[in-house]
This record gives structure tokens, C-alpha cells and sequence, in this order.
């Protein structure tokens, strides 16, 4: 090649590349697309960006995880649903797929819910009983893989559960369902059984759908929306559903999600209009204070709300020094709540001192511990002459290697000797789940799976849940009266259940104290300019897709 | 020429049982447990007992292992992703492509810049064109693919939107619901995308043609042709160029095997779905299959470049060819 | 008749970083077609810069040459890089010492050769390569015809050196220059090539400037004698009276350190010292450090050129002329052992 070729050569390439771009340059600023104010219209395609994340699956028989299952309240009918409702009223279930709320048998073990008529799948197919029978089944079935139900130790409850799990039996013979009725017979009664039910696992499945331990990645629904294109890992489409005739919003015409995005990248793509919302990592954290100020809070493109969950301090309640109650209850007022919730940036939650969250049936804001900061002389005063060393156990992330900083000063303020223990993240939890695990004092968090006390209280302090391993009750804490206490708020149904457990997590926290409670995660949410009636769910901790309006 | 090919394939098998078998110890050092992970948090012994026995994952290590190169041998599957429960075959199909356009793309274009960069420099050392190259050589070594990225993307994408921030289009078969697809709009989303990737390889290899060149230039056969009366024209076509271009040839070889692993922060940048984001998310899954899968595949794509490329020198280089 | 080259007061100075360098200063010689000249020196001495002068050879950005150099009359010192370029390989050859390095590891040597037609015969391809053949054959490089196409590798190091005269001679040049072209090589390959230059330089009729530090070399085919010692031509003359009659203390120096098959049984003679630096050259004569017959008007003038004895002879030596016979006396009844 002449040197004098060359240059020419080289020239040319790149001229032909600033060509390239420059036809795109005119089009690329046409994007930013103004807001306006006013009502808003159905139309458009919702694009969606799952950043540093993705749908694990969505096989409803399957999937476990909050962007599956906020996905999948688009697309599914429950027999009881959240309404798409701010506020608590949203934490409120309401009979979607059936006409009611279920009439239940005298002794508590039978429930029949009568399956709303005219509800059809996108493929036309009407919803019958069989839909949820299927669901059901799918959940408990070993081909499946992974049954799930057993999460919910449904394979205990429903009659006939553990021999269909374990392949003894291919019917579930404990559900029946004729025509629009479904009968559902559990081994004892379980008043959570019909929160349960609100989980996504029990949408509406064509009754003929298959077992595959793969999950499906496109199947008919019977909401407002269905799958209508999926690309593992890449992208996943939802359609509006010409079927649907229910009262549920379908505003976008399409609804995009596109996976594994880079999270900074997508925030600027927010901010640009080219995503409408990122419904992974979400913003980068030191971006909330900055949209707080611009866009106000809750009023046009940016949003705060809590979720149904509480993170707390669980003390190692096996052994000293936190086998002592005295100094359990000190700790509680040596913790500093606020200080905490201020490593979080800006609008980062709400301090609590109980286990339950609001939204939750049962809870009432009790006022009982340091909630405006520490108090280390009255801790000392408490707890009394403590000595010794506490364990300090938390993950690498940054946000809680700086947690553990706080904890310690507070610690040492009592009259402790601390030693920090950082963990992997992806061990933290597995290793804390393990009987016998080294520490004092561990981080952990937990989220609703369902809108029931029982799930907070009952499944994480239950001292006779604690096994070898896969344990949850973290703070390994096993009180006999406690247990019995529990036992009897769980056989309550209604406004007395839910007086049970107020009175219950009030108890807990005076009487016993296993934890130190510290916050309500709030999420913190930005959207693109075009986006009206954005409407935040607590439980599923992301706004309603099919309620989210852009067409002008 | 026969003996050569075959004793890199043997090599090259070697290679591929040592590389599948390293990261399978590496993972099994690792105290993850995937069962769990799988079954979910309130899953009690015996559950978790359960999906650890329907993945194979209560077998000692070296039959997991046998199973595994069974399984890749004789029905050629890389298995199922722990997390997706996808076909891992089908999860490399998917994503290769992608690694394949930033990467082949980026070397075409990277090659375009050093080559005539490289040999102008040479030819004009110390001059300030040199030195001008010399200097983006600099920048280009040292600033990290990631900031050179997020810096273009910010400034060329996001305030002057001149290219789009992030974001892949495929080629051929645009998925559904995607709002771009079909060959521009694949090249117009990838020109920021090859600019960063090229960047760093772009400056190395300026740098080491400018260096072959000007070593070539002092060379015995050089001085000869020229005392023979060929033109200045001629003596770098002909003598010059053909000999300093031959370790270029190699040393693409052994980039390819870098590239692969520095397109992981370029496709971080710009939300790529390739090979390398793909294994950046299956490490915080813990999702073995996957893992294991592009390495695999890498390990086998870089182990036939490498042996393309040395058929190739021993093609251009007759001393090599001829032992 | 005009000599076929002449050089007149040749210098070529080098911009280092450390300084200038003067590596040819003030060289004159002349050769005409048929006669071999023998360039003798250390390493050093300025003796391949002067033919890489001559050639134009010189990196130009840091070498400086003024003097004159003409070839059938003509300057081409400074000339036009086309003009030399055209002389270049075609009226004037040049062979170098390393034939490995040398010659072009990719191509094949019969490409190599037909470059050399190429570049100065419009001709096709096919005449090239039979005239590659014909040379291949006449210095004598068995089975021509299919070594042609092989590569430099294949060759051993006398067989590659042979290729290389025969690259050089493709185009019948006027004038071959030899920069020590058996210094890498064995012995009795080194005879072969210097007997196989000596025939083609019957059959070509061309004039050869053999460059070398070996006198073993020089005795056998120069006809003239240039002797050079930092950058300085110290001794000229006819090869018979360099040998009979040689007049400078360096080319006895040389003389005594060639090793003789009688009689020895001391170790080899070396002139003792190191080669002088040419950025920081020593003053006066550049060889008094190493004399052991220098005095005071050595170290402080350098001494000009002056003929002697035969013509065409001439030394750069401010000995007397007397004293210096009385030396060679006493100096050649060493090196010659007893008087025959």
C-alpha cells in the first residue's frame, strides 16, 4: 500500500463514520419530549429498562422475584388481588378473580370461591375453576423442578399436598373445581391462606398448560395484558388484551422491558425520554437529593415510597451478651435510628422500633424505643454493667460497612469492646442461615410475601422453626409462652386477628425484644417526562405498569 | 506443515480441558450453594435436599465434572443456567453475536486507525505528527475503557445527541417490540461502542508498529535493497511493511483473548447484551452454568483464532513454514 | 583514461547525541575498472562508512558528507536521489558482511534477484528470472533452477554470500564494493569466495573495493592498498610496496600481528591500546597513544599526507625518513623471521 493511498484511505473511513452520525444527529435531538399537563390518553408503547437485572422467569409457577411478579400483575388475574391504589389503601386485597372473598367452612379447613364469569385468557379461552385448580398444581408439582408452594409450606396445608409433591399421587386431590367453583381443602386452618392466594403463583393458567421444570417464557393470561414476545435475557413484550373486559387500567398499548442494562446509562436514558422508567437498580443513589429538588416529591417525575418491609439489627439471643433481656432492651435505646437511615442519601425510608410495616393488617405505630437518636445513658441505665466483646456481623456492601461503623460506636457507647465481621454478599445471608453461625449482632431485612402479620412475625420468630440450616428466625431466639402467644394470634381471623398481632409485635418488643428494628425502606422512583398516573404499589414495590398513561 | 497442525490441536485440547477444568475448582471454592439459591428463603432442609438432587449437585465434584464434559463431549449442551433454567447453547447463541460485532468490528476499525498512524509516525519520527501520536497513544493506554465509555456516551449521546446513549440493535431479526433493528441502526448504536473499545488497542498497536517500522527500517536487507536502487516506495512496500506487519499478525492472535475480556466494561457501558455482560451477571447469580459456558466457548473461539493465526504466519512467514 | 571512481577529500561527520563525530575525515583514493583495492582498518576507522558515503547510503538527517566522489567523471556526491538511485545496483554494486541479515527473510532469493533487473531494466518478469538463473549459475550455486525459489534460510552462510554477489553483479555493474564479505564465514569458504570474486572480476571486468580488517584477505587479491586509522588514511600504496616497504607504525603494527606458520612460539603481537574515540579524538596524530616511536611533534600537530618512495605511495608519519628505515630493518627481520 503507497503511504500516499493511505491517508485518502483512512480519510474516507473516517468521513464515512461522521457521516453515519451525522444523519442521526437531527434525529436524536427531536427525542426529548416535553410533559404536559392534563388527562391522559391510552396509547404508546411503555418502554421499561430492568437495569443490572433481569426477569430470573416468568413462569408464574416459577418465579420468585419482585420484576417478575410486578411484571406479571399486569398480565395475571388473582382470585384476590392488590387494587392499583396509592397509600395503604393499596395494601387492601379485593376479590379480582373471584366474585367475592371466599366463604369459609365452619371448622376454618374448606374455602370456596366462586370464579367471576366473562374473564377469557388472550387467546379467548374463558377462565373457568380449572384455571386456578392448574396453578394450584403447577406450584406443587414435582416436575416442576422447584416447587415453590413449598415456600409456603402449601404442601403441608392442602390436603393431599405432600404425597402429589412427592409423585405419589398426579392429582391434588385435596382442590377440586367444577365448573366456575373451586374448592380448596387445607390439613388445618390457616387464616393467611387467602393473603396466600394473593400471591402471584396463583394467577389464572390455562388448564392445559404443562409442567416443565425450564419455565415458560411466553404463555396466554388472563389480565389486562399478555406476553407477546419474550427474549430471554434481552427484551420482553406485553400487549394489551383484547379479551379483557375488567375494570383494571391497560393504558400503554405495548409495554417494553429491556434487561441488563448499565444503571447509570439508564438513568440518563430516563432523563432523556429514551426509557421510561428502570425498574432494576433504579437510580444511582446520590441522584435522589438532586430530583427531590428539582421535580418536588410525589407531583411529576419523581416518587417516593415505602415497601412492605422491615430491616432490623437481629441479636444473637443464643448466647451472652445478648441472651440477657435487660440487655437486648438496652441496645435498643443505644442504637441510633437516625443515623443509620442518613447512610441511605435522601429520602432513604422511615425509622421504626417494631417488626411490622404499615399496609400490613395489625399494625399500629407504637413509639417505644430511641427513635430520634441514640440514648446511650439510658441504655447503660438498662442494660446495666456490660463488659465483653460483640460480634458485628454485616456484608461487604458499602452502605452497610458503614452501618457497622455506627453500630460500633453505639456499641461501645453501652460499655462493649466491638469486632467487625464483613461478608460477602453473596454468602452473608447463607451463612446467617446456618445454626450456630458466629456473631452478636447481624443486619437483615425482610420483605412481605404476603400482606399477612403471619409472615412477619410468626415465620421469623417461631423458635420451633429453627433447623441445621435454611434458617430465617436470625435472631435464633425460642421463647415457649412466645410461641404459644403466636400460635393463638395465627387462629384469629379478621379484626381479631388483627388486634392479636398489634398487641403481639407490641409485646415482642417490650417483653422479649429479639431485634432492634431500625427502618421502612422507602423506593425511590424517576420517570420520564411523558409519564402521567403513576401509581405506587407498597407490596409489589413498583407503580402499576398497566396504569402508567404516555400517549399525550 | 501436518506434525505443526497437529500438534497444536493436541495443545489446544489440552488447553480447553485445563481452562474448563480451573474454573470448575474455582467455583467449588467458592461457598455458594445454588440449591438454595434456586429454591428460595424459606425452603426447609429437605427442599433445598431436594433441588441440590434434581441439579446433580449432591455428586462429589470430579463426577460432576466427568458429567459435565460428558454432557459438552457427547451431546454437545453446555447444561441449564441455575437461574433462567435456560439452555445454556442457546444463551451463548444469543449473546456471541453481539461480543462478535463490537469485537471483530472494533479490531476492523482499530486496525484501520494504527496501521496508517503507525507507519506515518515511523516514517516521520520525532516529528510533531509523531509526537501528536505518541500523546493520543498515551491517553489511550492509560484512561480506562469504562470512563472513555461513560465520558462519549455523556457527551456525544446524552448532551449533543449525536449517538444514541446505550443500547444494542440486532442485524439480522429485530426481537419483537424493540423500537430498531436492520444494519444502520446496528452500526449507528455500535459507533460508540467500537470508538471505546478500539481506543486502548488502537494506541498499543500504533505504538508497537511505530516501533516494528522503525526497528525495520535499520535492518541489514533494507540498506541492501536500497543499495540495489529501489525507490523509497519500494523498500517500504516490499521489504519494510511485509516484515514489521508479521508479529502484528500474532499478536492479533493473542488480543483476541484480551478483547474478549475487555469487551466485558465496554458492553457494562452501553447495556450490550453480549458474552461479557452475560457472565457479569451470572457471577452475582452464582450461575455456574453460564459461567462455565462462555468460558468454554471463549476458550475455544480464542484456542481457533490462535490457531488460525499461527497457520496464517506460518503462510507469511516461509521461515516458520519450512522447518 | 579517467579512473573508474575517484574520491577526493571525503568527509563524513555524524550529529550524535553525544556530540559530532568525524568518522571519515579528508579520504581520497581512486580505482580503475580491473583492479581490486583493498581498504584496511580496525573497526572504527571510518573504512565502511567512506563506501556507504560513496553510495549515498548515509541516514541524511544525521550525517553530513562534503568532498567529492566521482564515478566515469561524474559527481554524484550530494547528487539527486534519483540519479543515485539510478546508479545504485546497476553502475555501482555494493556486498555486505552479514549475508543472513542481509537479505530478505520472506522473499525468495530469486525474487530478490529479479528485483534487482527489475529496478533498472524494463523488462518482463520471465527475463528477469532467467537472468537471476544465469548469475545463480556463475557463482556457482549447485541445481540453480530449483534453488531459485527458495528462501534465504535454506542456504548456508557461503552459499548466501554467493547470492549476494550474484544479486550484486545482475546488472554488470562498473564497480563492486565488498564491505568485509568473508568476515562471517569459515576459512576455507572464505577462500572460495575471494577466488570466486577475483574470476568474475575477470569476466565482468569490473573494478572491486574490498573493505576488511583482515590483511590475510587483502594480500591475496588487492592490487592497491588504502590503510585507514580514524578516519585518516594513513598509508597508501601499491599492495607489493605496502608489503615490502610499508612506512607507518600502525601498518607494521598490522604487519606484526598477522600469524605465521614458522617458527613462533610467542603469543600473537597486538598493537597495544584501544581504538582511538571520535568525538574525543586524541590531538596531533590520532595513532601517537599506541606508537612506540612517538615524541613531542606527534602529540602536537596531525601530519599531512606525503609521498614516498614509489609512486602512488604515500604516509601520514612525522618519523625521518632514515630512522624509519633502520626501524622496518630491525621490524622486518621479526616478522620474517630469519633472512631467508
Amino acid at each position: 500500500m503507497r503511504i500516499r493511498t493511505l491517508l485518502p484511505v483512512v480519510l474516507a473511513a473516517l468521513g464515512a463514520l461522521l457521516l453515519v452520525v451525522s444523519v442521526f444527529a437531527g434525529a436524536g435531538s427531536a427525542k426529548a419530549a416535553a410533559g404536559k399537563a392534563g388527562a391522559f390518553k391510552k396509547g404508546g408503547t411503555l418502554k421499561i429498562a430492568i437495569s443490572e437485572g433481569d426477569f430470573s422467569n416468568v413462569d408464574p409457577g416459577i418465579a420468585y422475584e419482585v420484576t417478575p411478579w410486578s411484571m406479571m400483575w399486569a398480565t395475571q388475574v388473582l382470585l384476590v388481588n392488590y387494587p392499583e391504589k396509592t397509600g395503604t389503601e393499596g395494601s387492601k386485597l379485593y376479590p379480582e378473580g373471584a366474585e367475592a372473598f371466599p366463604t369459609i367452612s365452619k371448622d376454618g379447613k374448606t374455602y370456596v370461591f366462586k370464579v367471576r364469569k366473562g374473564l377469557r385468557f388472550s387467546d379467548g379461552t374463558p377462565v373457568t375453576a380449572a384455571a386456578y385448580k392448574r396453578a394450584l398444581e403447577r406450584n406443587l408439582s414435582p416436575e416442576m423442578g422447584s416447587p415453590l408452594g413449598v415456600n409456603v409450606q402449601l404442601h403441608k396445608l392442602i390436603v393431599g399436598g405432600e404425597a402429589f409433591l412427592d409423585g405419589k399421587t398426579k392429582v391434588l386431590s385435596g382442590v377440586a373445581a367444577k365448573g366456575q367453583v373451586l374448592t380448596v381443602k387445607l390439613t388445618k386452618a390457616d387464616p393467611t391462606f387467602v393473603s396466600i392466594m394473593a400471591m402471584q403463583w396463583f394467577g389464572a393458567v390455562k388448564p392445559d398448560t404443562p409442567y416443565t421444570d425450564k419455565g415458560l417464557t411466553i404463555y396466554p393470561s388472563a389480565g389486562p395484558y399478555y406476553i407477546k414476545a419474550h427474549d430471554v435475557g434481552r427484551s420482553l413484550v406485553l400487549a394489551r388484551n383484547p379479551y379483557y373486559k375488567g375494570s383494571r387500567p391497560a393504558n400503554p398499548d405495548q409495554i417494553v422491558f429491556t434487561a441488563n442494562t448499565d444503571q447509570a446509562q439508564t438513568f440518563l436514558q430516563v432523563k432523556n425520554g429514551d426509557f421510561d422508567y428502570d425498574a432494576g437498580a433504579g437510580s444511582p443513589p446520590t441522584e435522589y437529593e438532586g430530583l427531590g429538588a428539582t421535580y418536588g416529591i410525589n407531583k411529576s417525575r419523581f416518587f417516593v415510597g415505602p415497601i412492605t418491609c422491615v430491616f432490623y439489627v437481629a441479636m444473637n439471643t443464643s448466647r451472652a451478651p445478648f441472651s440477657n433481656l435487660n440487655v437486648r432492651k438496652g441496645f435498643e435505646w443505644a442504637i441510633d435510628r437516625p443515623a443509620l437511615l442518613r447512610l441511605g442519601g435522601k429520602y432513604a425510608g422511615k425509622r421504626t422500633d417494631q417488626i411490622l410495616v404499615p399496609g400490613v393488617p395489625g399494625f399500629k405505630d407504637f413509639r417505644l424505643y430511641a427513635i430520634k437518636g441514640a440514648d446511650p445513658a439510658k441504655a447503660k441505665q438498662i442494660a446495666g454493667n456490660v463488659s465483653g466483646t460483640v460480634l458485628v456481623r454485616h456484608s461487604t456492601s458499602i452502605a452497610n460497612t458503614n452501618r457497622a461503623q455506627i453500630l460500633e460506636y453505639n456499641l461501645k457507647q453501652m460499655g462493649f469492646a466491638t469486632k467487625d465481621l464483613p461478608v460477602p454478599g453473596g454468602v452473608y445471608y447463607p451463612q446467617l442461615q446456618v445454626k450456630g453461625v458466629d456473631f452478636d449482632t447481624a443486619f437483615a431485612g425482610w420483605c412481605a410475601d404476603y400482606n399477612d402479620p403471619f409472615d412477619f412475625i410468626n415465620v421469623l420468630l417461631d423458635g420451633r422453626t429453627i433447623q441445621e440450616n435454611n434458617n430465617v428466625n436470625f435472631a435464633y431466639y425460642d421463647n415457649a409462652g412466645l410461641n404459644k402467644q403466636m400460635d393463638a394470634a395465627a387462629a384469629q381471623f379478621g379484626d381479631a386477628r388483627a388486634a392479636a398481632y398489634s398487641k403481639l409485635d407490641f409485646d415482642i418488643m417490650t417483653k422479649h425484644a429479639p431485634w432492634a428494628p431500625w427502618y421502612i425502606p422507602n423506593q425511590r422512583m424517576f420517570v420520564s417526562a411523558r409519564v402521567k398516573n403513576f401509581i405506587f404499589s407498597s407490596y409489589y414495590t413498583e407503580p402499576a405498569y398497566n396504569a402508567m398513561a404516555i400517549a399525550g | 506443515m501436518l506434525q505443526f497442525l497437529i500438534r497444536r490441536l493436541l495443545w489446544a485440547v489440552f488447553l480447553f480441558l485445563a481452562a474448563t477444568l480451573i474454573t470448575y475448582v474455582i467455583f467449588y471454592v467458592v461457598p455458594a450453594d445454588p440449591a438454595k439459591q434456586m429454591c428460595g428463603r424459606a425452603c426447609t432442609q429437605e427442599d433445598v435436599a431436594r433441588v441440590a438432587h434434581h441439579l446433580g449437585l449432591d455428586r462429589p465434584v470430579y463426577e460432576q465434572y466427568g458429567r459435565y464434559l460428558w454432557q459438552l463431549v457427547g451431546h454437545q449442551s453446555l447444561g441449564t443456567s441455575y437461574t433462567t433454567r435456560q439452555e445454556v447453547n442457546h444463551i451463548i447463541a444469543q449473546t456471541a453475536p453481539v461480543t462478535a460485532s463490537l469485537v471483530f468490528g472494533g479490531a476492523f476499525f482499530w486496525l484501520l486507525l494504527s496501521i496508517p498512524v503507525g507507519i506515518l509516525s515511523a516514517l516521520r519520527a520525532r516529528s510533531i505528527g509523531d509526537r501528536a501520536a505518541m500523546v493520543f497513544v498515551l491517553v489511550g493506554v492509560s484512561a480506562h475503557p469504562v470512563w472513555i465509555g461513560l465520558i462519549l456516551s455523556y457527551f456525544l449521546g446524552y448532551r449533543l445527541h449525536v449517538t444514541p446513549i446505550a443500547g444494542y440493535c440486532d442485524f439480522f431479526n429485530p426481537s419483537l417490540g424493540s423500537d430498531c433493528g436492520g444494519p444502520v441502526q446496528w452500526a449507528y448504536h455500535m459507533i460508540l461502542p467500537w470508538m471505546t473499545f478500539m481506543l486502548l488497542f488502537a494506541a498499543l498497536y500504533v505504538r508497537l508498529i511505530r516501533a516494528n517500522v522503525m526497528e525495520t527500517m535499520t535492518e541489514d536487507y533494507v540498506r541492501t535493497a536500497r543499495a540495489k536502487g529501489a525507490s523509497e516506495h519500494r523498500v517500504l512496500s516490499q521489504h519494510v511493511l511485509r516484515n514489521s506487519m508479521l508479529p502484528i499478525v500474532t499478536i492479533l492472535g493473542m488480543d483476541i483473548g484480551l478483547a474478549l475480556g475487555g469487551a466485558i466494561f465496554t458492553e457494562s457501558v452501553f447495556s450490550l447484551p453480549g458474552l461479557g455482560r452475560q457472565v457479569l451477571q451470572s457471577y452475582s447469580n452464582f450461575d455456574l452454568p453460564v459461567i462455565l459456558g462462555v468460558v468454554v466457548f471463549s476458550t475455544i473461539c480464542i484456542i481457533i483464532f490462535n490457531l488460525v493465526v499461527d497457520v496464517l504466519y506460518a503462510v507469511l512467514d516461509p521461515r516458520i513454514r519450512l522447518e | 583514461m579517467t579512473a573508474t571512481l575517484e574520491v577526493e577529500d571525503l568527509r563524513t561527520s555524524f550529529r550524535t547525541d553525544d556530540g559530532i563525530v568525524k568518522a571519515v575525515d579528508g579520504v581520497s583514493f581512486s580505482v580503475d575498472k580491473g583492479r581490486t583495492l583493498g581498504i584496511v582498518g580496525e573497526s572504527g576507522s571510518g573504512k565502511s562508512v567512506t563506501c556507504l558515503t560513496v553510495m549515498g547510503l548515509n541516514d541524511k538527517r544525521l550525517a553530513t558528507s562534503s568532498g567529492s566522489v566521482r564515478f566515469g567523471g561524474e559527481e554524484i556526491l550530494g547528487a539527486s536521489s534519483d540519479k543515485l538511485r539510478k546508479v545504485r545496483g546497476d553502475r555501482i554494486a555494493m556486498i555486505f558482511q552479514d549475508p543472513m541479515t542481509s537479505l530478505n527473510p520472506v522473499k525468495s532469493i530469486g525474487w530478490q534477484l529479479e528485483e534487482a533487473v527489475l529496478v533498472h531494466q524494463d523488462v518482463t518478469r520471465s527475463l528477469a528470472h532467467a537472468r537471476a538463473l544465469e548469475l545463480l549459475n556463475a557463482v556457482g550455486i549447485p541445481h540453480a533452477d530449483t534453488r531459485i525459489s527458495d528462501y534465504p534460510h535454506q542456504f548456508s552462510g557461503g552459499m548466501r554470500q554467493r547470492v549476494m554477489i550474484a544479486m550484486a553483479l545482475v546488472n554488470n555493474p562498473d564497480i563492486l564494493i565488498a564491505d568485509e564479505p568473508t568476515t562471517a564465514l569459515d576459512v576455507t569458504t572464505q577462500a572460495q569466495i575471494l577466488r570466486l570474486m577475483q574470476k568474475l572480476q575477470d569476466e565482468f571486468r569490473m573494478a572491486i573495493v574490498m573493505i576488511t580488517h583482515d590483511l590475510g584477505v587483502i594480500a591475496e587479491i588487492a592490487d592497491d592498498i588504502v590503510v585507514m586509522y580514524a578516519g585518516k588514511v594513513v598509508e597508501q600504496a601499491s599492495a607489493e610496496d605496502l608489503f615490502e616497504r610499508p612506512q607507518h607504525p600502525y601498518t607494521w603494527g598490522l604487519l606484526g600481528s598477522l600469524p605465521r606458520l614458522t617458527g613462533q612460539t610467542e603469543r600473537l603481537y597486538q598493537i597495544p591500546g584501544q581504538p582511538p574515540s571520535l568525538l574525543r579524538p586524541p590531538s596531533g596524530c590520532a595513532f601517537h597513544p599506541r606508537c612506540e616511536f612517538t615524541f613531542e611533534r606527534c602529540r602536537a600537530e596531525v601530519p599531512e599526507l606525503v609521498a614516498f618512495g614509489e609512486p602512488g605511495h604515500r604516509h601520514r608519519c612525522f618519523l625521518d625518513n632514515a630512522r624509519r628505515q633502520q626501524i622496518w630493518e630491525a621490524k622486518k627481520l621479526e616478522i620474517k623471521g630469519e633472512a631467508a
